[in-house]
């Protein structure tokens, strides 16, 4: 029952921004689709808490019991991630790879950037989304579940986060 | 370069000065997840805890999610602070049975929690609230009382959930962590302990060079400052190793080392300095490598052992940075002089076979009785420790 209302309210609400495939075609919006199940568990869970307050997502979170969260994570874990259809710059992905190495992304979202537990799938993210939810980290504007990711891009300029959104977004499964 | 410092907020540290390479770890080691759903009773591992003879474990309370730091106010009520969940709760005593209420929420990362004369202090990142007459608020505690702006604490995020906790002396002491793995930290900010008074001022700097400790308190007899602290990770799986340091009387504001030297006398691999280790005051103990010592108190009651008298406990949250799995248990440091020696005493919770664990223990509090209660974030339960002798 839980089941078929979170397919419900997935198609009512969560479609219209993050789309129909939980794959998002709008600017500035996450895709979901393949995110691990535990990453979209954790976010909804702060999201409803306050601790990451997103005005657009207020009003859908308020009201979700745990059981919503939990179908609503299974849900989009399930789904098929798909490129955004960015244009994806070869040279700021060279330029990407290489911050990658220095930042050690890899070792909490995994080489091929799948994410797993608390920390989410970067590839084939939208980049857009990526530079603004990096800028957020960077500029103490979100706590995220844990502070790491704070402490990792602290000092990059914009062009060193936009490297990196364009390299993770250029990876497939 | 210069300009580039001049443009940077105070207390920024730059990123990250490590060599993965030479740490020779595996790469894919992360930070484990604190689940911010309710673990049923029926679920939780009770039976895997193994104590010294005489001792037992008991579920005291259950149903908070990642709750970590403990306080007690004069009527018994538990606070709890979290971190990445933002909530701090109320557990109270009713019939015999405990009650678990959201006090607050919404919170960035409210580790810093302490009672004082009917007050409950929330320290949160840099935010500071009090909120007073609170167990008789507890069905509304109202905004409370901000000092945030009083205390001015530094506002970067990474290793700064806060600890405090109220010094013989009547002050509010205060952790600020180093915001980051490994990296110079501007000294007159980060990478300390300090103290002040109540309202925010006399700020004095008790520790320095310290990478970030999350717990402390005070020796009943020597009224000496002891506190843990955690090593660097990125370093290789042996360390340095985690550390338990004391406050000589006199010595308030000596430097522990960080960045440049760990443990006893370990020159830092990628922040190099001539003499690294010159005028550091070392550890009273190691604590085992990424072993994440958190809570300590010194144990005053009556129901344990006489042995158990003035001996610390300290809760090991467990290893994240290290391919064998290490911690996840309660040791007991005893304490001779400036010296420490450490002995196992809550263990079970880490299968070293399969390296995984089934709890992680987190902070420590003493109840009236003399029985001691435990914090488990991952299950988000209080196990209450008791001794009969046979």
């Amino acid at each position: 029952m839980t089941f078929l209302f979170a397919l419900f309210l997935a198609q009512a609400s969560c479609a219209s921004c993050h789309g129909e495939d939980g794959n998002s075609k709008i600017a500035n919006i996450p895709s979901l689709a393949g995110q691990p199940e535990f990453f979209i568990l954790n976010q909804l869970f702060l999201m409803r808490e306050g601790v990451r307050p997103i005005e657009s997502m207020k009003p859908l979170v308020k009201d979700l019991k745990d059981s919503d969260i939990d179908a609503l994570a299974k849900h989009f874990a399930g789904l098929e991630p798909r490129p955004s259809g960015e244009s994806i710059d070869p040279a700021l992905v060279k330029r990407g790879s290489e911050l990658a190495v220095t930042l050690r992304c890899a070792s909490c979202h995994l080489p091929n950037f799948a994410g797993r537990q608390q920390m989410p799938r970067l590839a084939t993210q939208r980049v857009d989304y990526l530079v603004h939810s990096m800028k957020e980290f960077r500029d103490n504007k979100r706590s995220g579940a844990d502070t790491l990711m704070s402490n990792a891009v602290a000092g990059l300029s914009d062009a060193d986060l936009t490297a990196l959104a364009h390299y993770a977004a250029s990876l497939g499964k | 370069m210069v300009l580039a410092l001049l443009q940077s907020p105070p207390g920024f540290s730059p990123i990250d000065r490590t060599n993965e390479a030479a740490s020779n770890q595996a790469a894919n080691l992360a930070p484990h997840a604190t689940p911010p759903t309710v673990t049923p009773l029926e679920r939780l591992p009770l039976d895997k805890i193994k104590l010294p003879a005489g001792f037992k474990a008991e579920v005291y309370s259950f149903g908070h999610p990642g709750g970590r730091t403990m306080a007690i106010g004069s009527n018994g009520t538990i606070f709890m602070g979290t971190r990445q969940l933002g909530r701090v709760y109320a557990i109270t005593n009713r019939d015999g049975k405990r009650e678990v209420k959201v006090l607050l929420q919404g919170l960035t990362q409210p580790n810093g929690i302490v009672v004082k004369d009917g007050a409950l202090y929330v320290l949160a990142i840099n935010r500071v609230f009090r909120y007073d007459d609170i167990e008789n608020k507890l069905d509304n505690p109202g905004p409370g009382v901000e000092l945030t702006d009083k205390f001015n604490l530094p506002t970067e995020i990474h290793h700064n959930w806060k600890y405090v906790d109220f010094g013989p002396d009547g002050k509010l002491y205060v952790q600020i962590g180093s915001n980051c793995n490994i990296c110079e930290v501007n000294p007159g900010i980060h990478g300390q302990i300090r103290r002040y008074n109540l309202d925010g001022t006399g700020m004095e700097i008790v520790a320095r060079g310290v990478r970030n400790t999350v717990g402390f308190d005070w020796h009943p007899v020597t009224k000496e400052l002891w506190f843990t602290d955690n090593g660097r990770d990125w370093a290789g799986n042996a360390g340095p190793e985690d550390e338990l340091n004391r406050v000589a009387t006199g010595q308030e504001g000596a430097f522990y080392g960080f960045p440049y030297c760990h443990a006893q006398g370990i020159p830092d691999p990628d922040i190099r300095k001539p003499n690294a280790c010159a005028g550091v005051t070392l550890p009273a103990a190691l604590t085992g490598p990424h072993s994440a010592g958190l809570g300590i108190k010194f144990y005053t009651g009556n129901m344990f052992p006489q042995s158990y008298r003035n001996v610390a406990f300290i809760a090991r949250h467990g290893s994240w940075n290290r391919e064998q799995e290490f911690g996840f248990d309660v040791v007991v440091a005893r304490i001779n002089g400036g010296r420490a020696r450490i002995e196992p005493f809550m263990t079970g919770l880490l299968d070293e076979k399969t390296n995984m664990f089934y709890g992680r223990p987190s902070y420590v509090l003493q109840l009236a009785d003399g029985s001691l209660l435990v914090s488990d974030e991952t299950n988000g339960a209080i196990y209450r420790i008791t001794y009969q002798a046979r």
